[in-house]
C-alpha cells in the first residue's frame, strides 16, 4: 500500500504538472481526489487494514492528499497567470489606428527648416507686402532704368498704376529683394535677417517655370565682412536642408543689386561630384546668386557704403524642395492638388 | 555663345598643355558660365579621307555603285555608293564601321556597321556632306552628291577632321552669365579674360591707316544714337566664297558662311564683337547719313514688303531714301548682290537702348543688334576696322580704299576710381600683393597709378559703358582675377544683444502648424490671380479690387481681395478624388483702397495676411462639417497663445448660406466669417457634390499673448459625478438658451454644464428635438449622497421646464 501511496503521490505530480488549461486541471483533480478518485479509493481500503497500521496509513493518505491538493491549487493559479484572455484567432497583423493629421505645404516645411537654422544663428525674420512699387522692386535695388526686368513682359504691373513715376507704379514683387530695403530701412544696423516670400514673373509656365514662385532671401550687414562671410551663411543652410555637409562653390556673376556678385553653386548629391545626368555632368548644380550689396542699395537702406557692408544669399525654395524629393513638376506647387500635397506628411 | 578655341589662341597663346577642363573651370569661377566644352574632332571619330580607285557598277541595281576605295590601311575596300558624282580619282570621306552618321542627314546619329548592300558586301559608308553634319561648309547642287575632298591636300586614310582642319575644341558660354559684359562678345573680349587669368600677352591690332585722301560723306545727324560711324569705300572686289578656313570658322561658332564679303563682316563680329556691314556702293546715292526716320518713312524689306518706322528709329540712309535700321537689319538696298564689285563698310557704334528698342518693336533680334543692346564702346570699332582690312586684303589682293571717313563726334569718356587700400583689404579679408593687383588690372586694361595708400585707376573704353564705375567694382575685378576660391571662409563676427522676439510671427507658425497636426487639415497654395467665375460667384462688388494689366489669362485679371474664390475652385479640383477634406491658406490679400504710405515715396494698398479654411464634406451631415469648423477655429487662441475669439451673428457674409453662419469676433471687432457656402454660390463654382464650411479670417487683427494665460485651480478633494439628461425641446431653441436656462441662479452644488449631443428624428415629434446636456455635480465639502445630487438634477429639469419647457425623455 506504502508502494501505490508512492507512486500516486509521483503519477498524480506529472499529471498536475501537464494540464494545460483549468478544465484539464478540474478533470485531473477529479481522478486524484474526487468521490471516484484514487485517494478516496485508497482511504476506503483503510479500514481493511490492521489496526496497528491504520493510524499511519491514514496519516500518510492525507498526507499525500493534502500535497497533490496544494500542487492541484498551485498549478491552478499559474494557469490563470499564464492564459490570454483574447482568443488565438486574434490577428497582429491588422494596421494600426493612425492619429489623424494634417500637412503643411512642403515649401513651408522647407521655409520652417530654413527659420530654424537662421534664428539659431541670430536672424530675425521679416515680410514685406507682396505688391510692391516700382521705386521698391527696382529703382531701390540699382536696376538702370531701362533693364527689360522693368517692362511688362517679365512683371505683372497693375492696371491703373501701370504708368508714371516709379513710387507710383504697383506691380506683384517680382523678387524679394526690395523687402530687404524695406526693413532696413526700419531697422537699426547691424543686421541679420530673412524675409521668405513669393514672388510673381510674367511668363509662360513649364514643368520648370512657374509664374509664381517662393524665394527665402537672407542678409547679413555690418562693418567689417568680408563677402567670405556669405560662404559660411550658405554652408549652414545646405546643410540644414540637406543633413550632411554640403561642398559649396562661389563663382562670378552678374546682378544688378549686388556687387561684386556670385552663382553660388552645391556640389551634386546625386554622383558626389563626379558628374551626372541631374547635374549636367558638371559634378555642380547652380543653386542660388548672391553677393555684397551694391552702394547704392545701401544708399537706398540709408546706410554708408564706405562703413557698411553685408552679404546677400537668395535661394529658391521651390527649386530646393524639387531637389529634396525628386519632384519633377514646380507647377504641382500651386496645383492645390492633395494627392500631391498628402504626399509630404 | 559658341567660342572656338583655336580662334581665341589667335589672340593670347594658351599653352598647348592646358588642361581643357581646367581652363573651362577657371573661366566659369572667374568670368563666365562654361556650360560645355566640345571637343570637334569626337563628331568625325572613324571618318576619313577616301581615294576612289575604280567604280564599277553593282549587279543588282541600277543606281548603285561599286566603288573600289583606298582608306589607306594598304588595302582596297569595296563600298557600295549611289552618289551621283562618283569618279576615279576623287577624294571622298568614309565612314568606317564604328563611325556615327545621321543617314541623309535625318533622324538621330546611328552606327556604320558593314552591310550587304543588294547582295554586296560594303565596307562602311561614303557620306554626303549631310550625313557627317557638313552640308554647309559643302553645299550641294543636288541631293546624291556626295562630298568631294579631291580639292584638300591630304592623302587617303588621313582623319576627316585633320584633313579639314577641324581639331578644335568649341566652348558653349551661358549667354545670361555675361549680359553685363559686352566686352566678352567676342573671341577676342575671352582671349583677354584668359590672358588676365594665366597671365599670359594678349595680341592687340594694328590701327588702320587709310592710304587714301578722299573723304566719304558720311553724315551723322543723331550723336547720341550714333557716337561714331566709320565709312569706307572699298572697290576691286567680286563675290566669291570665303577661304575654307574662314568658313569653318564661322560654321563652328554657330552662323552659316554666305560669301566672301558677308563673311568677312560676320568674321569680325564673332572675333571682337563689334558688328560690322557692308552695303553694296551701287545702292547708295551720294552719302550715308545717320538720322531718325522721318514722319511715315517706310524701309523696303528684301522680301519687297515695306516696313512702317518710328520717328524713334535710327537709320542709314542715302540721299535718297532709308537704306537700313541702325544696327538691326538691312532693308532691299542694303544687301549685297551677285553683281557687287565694290562696296561701302560700316563700322559704326549705336547706343545700345535705341538699338533694343527698334529690335524688339519689330521683334526682330539680330546678331549684330543683340550686341549693340549690350553697350558697345565706340573705340573697338579701331579693333574691328584694323581686322576687316587685312582681311579684305587678304581676300582680295587688288583691293582699293578709295574713299574713307571716320566721324566720331561723341568721344567716350573714361571711368576713373579711386580705391584706398584699406578699404580693400577690409573687404577682401586679406591683403593681395600690389605687383598682383598691378598686373591683373593691367592685362585687362586699366591703367593704375599707386599711392601710397590708394590707387587711382582709369577704366579701358570696353569696360566704361556702365559695367565698371565704382571701387565695389574694382574689387570684385580683384577678387576674381586672385580666384574667389582662394580666400578663407571667414566666420561672422557680428554680435547682437538680446533675445529675438517675434510675437507675431510665430503665431502664425502656430496657428498653421495647430491646423496641421491638430486639425487634420492640408495647407494648399494657390495664385495671388482669381477667376472670374468665382469672384462673380463669392464677391458681390468687384470695384475695388486690384487688376493686372497683363494678367495670365483673359479671365485672370483680378487679383486676390479674399482668399475664398480660389479656395473654392481648389474645392472644385479635389471634389474629384475626395469625398472628405479640409484646406487651408495663409496669404495676403488687397484691395485697391486705404492707400498708405509706410515706406515713403511709395503708396502701397490695403494688404492684410488672411487665412482660409474649407471643411468639405457630404452634404447630409452639414452639422458635424459646422461644428468641426466651430471646433477648429474656437480652439485656436487656447492652442496657439493668442486672446480668445467669439462668435456672433451679425452681418451675413454675401456667399453663406442663410441660416448656417457665423461671424468671428476678437473682442467688439469682427474679424473673420464662418459658414456654409451657400447651393447658388457652391453651383455657380461648380462644386457638384459636396458641401463646404468656409472661414476666412484677418491673422494680422490676432493678438498673441505675450506668455501662457492658464490659471490652476485646487483639485477637488471629493468626486464630481457626471450626470447626463436627455430634454424635448422645441426644434427652435438653441444651445445657448439652453446653456443660459441653467446657469443663470444655478445651485452651488452644480458645478458645469455641457452639451452631449442632438438628435431629431424617429420618435421625436415633429418641431421637436432631442437634447443631451451634462451635468457635472459635486462638492468641495464632502461626497454627495444620491439623493443629493438627485436634487441638483431635479432643480435643473424644474428650471429647464418652467423657461423653455422641456420635458424630460425617459430620464
Amino acid at each position: 500500500m506504502k508502494d501505490k501511496l508512492e507512486a500516486l503521490l509521483r503519477e498524480g505530480a506529472e499529471k498536475i504538472r501537464a494540464a494545460q488549461t483549468e478544465s484539464e486541471l478540474q478533470q485531473v483533480k477529479g481522478e486524484l481526489l474526487g468521490k471516484q478518485g484514487a485517494i478516496t479509493e485508497l482511504l476506503k481500503e483503510i479500514p481493511k487494514l490492521d489496526v496497528s497500521l491504520r493510524p499511519e496509513m491514514g496519516k500518510a493518505v492525507n498526507g499525500v492528499k493534502s500535497s497533490l491538493s496544494e500542487q492541484i491549487d498551485a498549478r491552478r493559479e499559474e494557469i490563470k497567470l499564464k492564459a490570454s484572455e483574447i482568443s488565438p484567432d486574434f490577428d497582429c497583423t491588422i494596421p494600426g489606428i493612425a492619429p489623424k493629421i494634417g500637412g503643411l505645404h512642403p515649401i513651408t516645411q522647407m521655409c520652417y527648416d530654413l527659420n530654424d537654422a537662421f534664428r539659431s544663428m541670430g536672424f530675425e525674420v521679416f515680410q514685406g507686402p507682396e505688391i510692391t512699387s516700382e521705386h521698391y522692386a527696382f529703382d531701390n535695388l540699382n536696376f538702370p532704368p531701362n533693364h527689360p526686368a522693368r517692362e511688362s513682359m517679365d512683371t505683372y504691373w497693375f492696371e491703373g498704376h501701370d504708368s508714371g513715376e516709379a513710387k507710383d507704379k504697383l506691380c506683384l514683387r517680382p523678387h524679394l529683394t526690395g523687402d530687404s530695403v524695406r526693413y532696413m530701412q526700419t531697422h537699426k544696423p547691424p543686421y541679420r535677417f530673412v524675409y521668405p516670400g513669393r514672388v510673381y514673373r510674367n511668363e509662360t509656365t513649364d514643368a520648370r517655370h512657374e509664374r509664381a514662385f517662393f524665394q527665402y532671401e537672407a542678409l547679413i550687414v555690418d562693418k567689417d565682412l568680408t563677402y567670405t562671410a556669405g560662404k559660411v551663411m550658405i554652408k549652414s543652410i545646405l546643410s540644414k536642408v540637406f543633413g550632411q555637409d554640403v561642398p559649396v562653390r562661389m563663382r562670378a556673376g552678374f546682378f544688378p543689386f549686388v556687387e561684386p556678385g556670385f552663382e553660388i553653386d552645391m556640389g551634386c548629391l546625386v554622383c558626389g561630384g563626379k558628374g551626372c545626368s541631374v547635374c549636367k555632368h558638371v559634378g555642380w548644380i547652380e543653386i542660388m546668386p548672391g553677393g555684397t550689396p551694391h552702394p547704392n542699395v545701401l544708399r537706398a537702406a540709408g546706410l554708408d557704403p564706405d562703413e557698411y557692408t553685408g552679404f546677400y544669399v537668395n535661394i529658391g525654395l521651390d527649386r530646393l524642395v524639387m531637389m529634396r524629393y525628386g519632384v519633377d513638376d514646380v507647377r504641382l506647387f500651386h496645383s492645390t492638388d492633395l494627392r500631391f500635397l498628402k504626399q509630404f506628411r | 555663345m559658341k567660342l572656338s578655341l583655336n580662334w581665341i589662341k589667335d589672340f593670347v597663346k594658351i599653352p598647348d598643355d592646358m588642361d581643357l577642363s581646367k581652363l573651362a573651370y577657371d573661366l566659369t569661377m572667374s568670368t563666365v558660365e562654361v556650360e560645355g566644352a566640345e571637343d570637334l574632332a569626337r563628331r568625325f571619330d572613324g571618318i576619313v579621307v577616301g581615294e576612289i580607285k575604280e567604280v564599277l557598277p553593282h549587279p543588282n541595281a541600277d543606281k548603285l555603285r561599286i566603288c573600289r576605295t583606298d582608306i589607306g590601311d594598304g588595302e582596297i575596300k569595296e563600298i557600295v555608293c549611289g552618289g551621283s558624282n562618283l569618279e576615279a580619282g576623287m577624294k571622298v570621306v568614309v565612314a568606317c564601321p564604328g563611325a556615327m552618321v545621321r543617314w541623309h542627314g535625318e533622324g538621330e546619329p546611328v552606327e556604320i556597321k558593314n552591310a550587304k548592300l543588294r547582295g554586296v558586301q560594303s565596307f562602311g559608308m561614303i557620306c554626303a556632306a549631310v550625313e557627317i553634319g557638313l552640308d554647309d561648309l559643302f553645299p550641294v547642287t543636288d541631293d546624291h552628291e556626295i562630298m568631294d575632298l579631291s580639292a584638300f591636300d591630304a592623302p587617303a586614310g588621313t582623319p576627316v577632321a585633320k584633313a579639314l582642319e577641324l581639331e578644335d575644341i568649341i566652348l558653349e558660354i551661358d549667354n545670361k552669365s555675361m549680359t553685363n559684359r559686352p566686352d566678352l562678345w567676342g573671341h577676342y573680349g575671352i582671349a583677354r579674360e584668359l590672358a588676365a587669368l594665366y597671365d599670359l600677352p594678349l595680341k592687340e591690332f594694328r590701327p588702320y591707316a587709310p592710304d587714301t585722301n578722299e573723304v566719304f560723306d558720311v553724315r551723322i545727324e543723331d550723336t547720341e544714337r550714333c557716337p561714331r560711324y566709320i565709312g569706307a569705300r572699298i572697290e576691286g572686289l567680286g563675290v566669291k566664297p570665303s577661304p575654307f578656313k574662314m568658313q569653318s570658322r564661322i560654321w563652328r561658332v554657330g552662323m552659316r558662311p554666305i560669301n566672301a564679303l558677308v563673311d568677312i563682316t560676320n568674321y569680325v563680329m564673332l572675333a571682337v564683337g563689334q558688328p560690322t556691314h557692308v552695303f553694296d556702293s551701287e545702292n547708295i546715292s551720294d552719302y550715308i547719313v545717320v538720322r531718325r526716320a522721318k514722319e511715315d518713312e517706310s524701309l523696303r524689306l528684301l522680301n519687297e514688303k515695306e516696313l512702317k518706322l518710328s520717328t524713334d528709329d535710327l537709320v542709314i540712309g542715302d540721299s535718297e531714301e532709308a537704306v537700313a535700321l541702325a544696327g538691326v537689319m538691312g532693308g532691299a538696298k542694303d544687301s549685297v548682290l551677285p553683281t557687287t564689285e565694290s562696296v561701302i563698310l560700316e563700322v559704326a557704334n549705336f547706343e545700345s537702348k535705341g538699338v533694343r528698342r527698334t529690335a524688339l518693336r519689330y521683334d526682330n533680334r539680330t546678331e549684330a543688334s543683340s550686341r549693340y543692346e549690350k553697350a558697345i564702346d565706340p573705340e573697338r570699332c579701331d579693333q574691328a576696322l584694323s581686322l576687316a582690312m587685312e582681311l579684305f586684303a587678304e581676300l582680295y589682293p587688288d583691293m582699293k580704299v578709295t574713299a574713307f571717313n571716320d566721324q566720331y563726334p561723341n568721344k567716350l569718356t573714361c571711368a576713373e576710381i579711386d580705391v584706398d587700400f584699406d578699404w580693400l583689404d577690409r573687404r577682401l579679408g586679406m591683403r593681395i600683393p600690389q605687383e598682383v593687383v598691378a598686373r591683373k588690372l593691367g592685362t585687362m586694361g586699366y591703367k593704375v597709378e599707386f599711392t601710397e595708400s590708394a590707387m587711382h585707376i582709369t577704366v579701358p573704353t570696353w569696360r566704361s559703358t556702365g559695367d565698371v564705375s565704382i571701387k565695389a567694382d574694382i574689387m570684385e575685378e580683384v577678387a576674381r582675377m586672385y580666384g574667389y576660391e582662394n580666400f578663407e571662409a571667414s566666420s561672422i563676427t557680428t554680435s547682437f544683444t538680446g533675445a529675438i522676439n517675434q510675437l507675431e510671427t510665430d503665431l502664425i507658425r502656430k496657428i498653421k502648424e495647430y491646423l496641421a497636426f491638430r486639425c487634420d487639415m492640408q495647407e494648399i497654395f494657390t495664385y495671388p490671380w482669381m477667376t472670374d467665375e468665382f469672384v462673380n460667384a463669392l464677391i458681390p462688388d468687384t470695384s475695388d479690387i486690384l487688376k493686372l494689366s497683363a494678367p495670365p489669362a483673359p479671365n485672370e485679371k483680378y487679383v486676390r481681395c479674399s482668399l475664398l474664390p480660389n479656395m473654392c475652385k481648389a474645392i472644385v479640383k479635389n471634389e474629384r478624388n475626395f469625398d472628405e477634406f479640409a484646406v487651408f491658406e495663409e496669404a495676403q490679400i488687397f484691395r485697391d483702397a486705404d492707400y498708405s504710405e509706410n515706406y515713403p515715396p511709395e503708396k502701397l494698398p490695403y494688404c492684410r495676411r488672411h487665412l482660409a479654411c474649407a471643411f468639405v464634406g457630404r452634404s447630409d451631415d452639414v452639422a458635424t462639417l459646422f461644428r468641426r469648423a466651430k471646433g477648429v477655429i474656437g480652439q485656436m487662441p487656447s492652442y496657439t497663445h493668442m486672446e480668445a475669439l467669439t462668435f456672433k451673428k451679425e452681418v451675413k457674409p454675401y456667399w453663406a448660406d442663410d441660416v448656417v453662419w457665423l461671424n468671428i469676433f476678437l473682442g467688439e471687432e469682427k474679424i473673420g466669417d464662418l459658414a456654409l457656402l451657400s447651393k447658388k454660390a457652391a453651383l455657380a463654382c461648380g462644386i457638384k457634390v459636396l458641401s463646404a464650411v468656409l472661414v476666412e479670417m484677418d491673422m494680422e487683427a490676432l493678438k498673441p499673448l505675450r506668455s501662457r494665460t492658464n490659471r490652476f485651480t485646487h483639485l477637488s478633494e471629493f468626486p464630481m459625478i457626471d450626470y447626463d439628461i436627455s430634454f424635448l425641446v422645441d426644434s427652435m431653441v438653441k444651445w445657448d438658451d439652453i446653456y443660459a436656462a441653467i446657469m443663470g441662479k444655478k445651485n452651488e452644488l452644480l458645478r458645469d454644464v455641457s452639451f452631449v449631443d442632438e438628435y431629431k428624428g424617429k420618435q421625436i415629434p415633429a418641431g421637436k428635438k432631442s437634447v443631451t446636456v451634462r451635468l457635472t455635480i459635486g462638492s468641495e465639502e464632502k461626497t454627495l449622497t444620491g439623493a443629493e445630487i438627485e436634487s441638483v438634477a431635479n432643480s435643473v429639469i424644474k428650471k429647464l421646464s418652467k423657461l423653455i419647457g422641456a420635458e424630460v425623455r425617459n430620464a
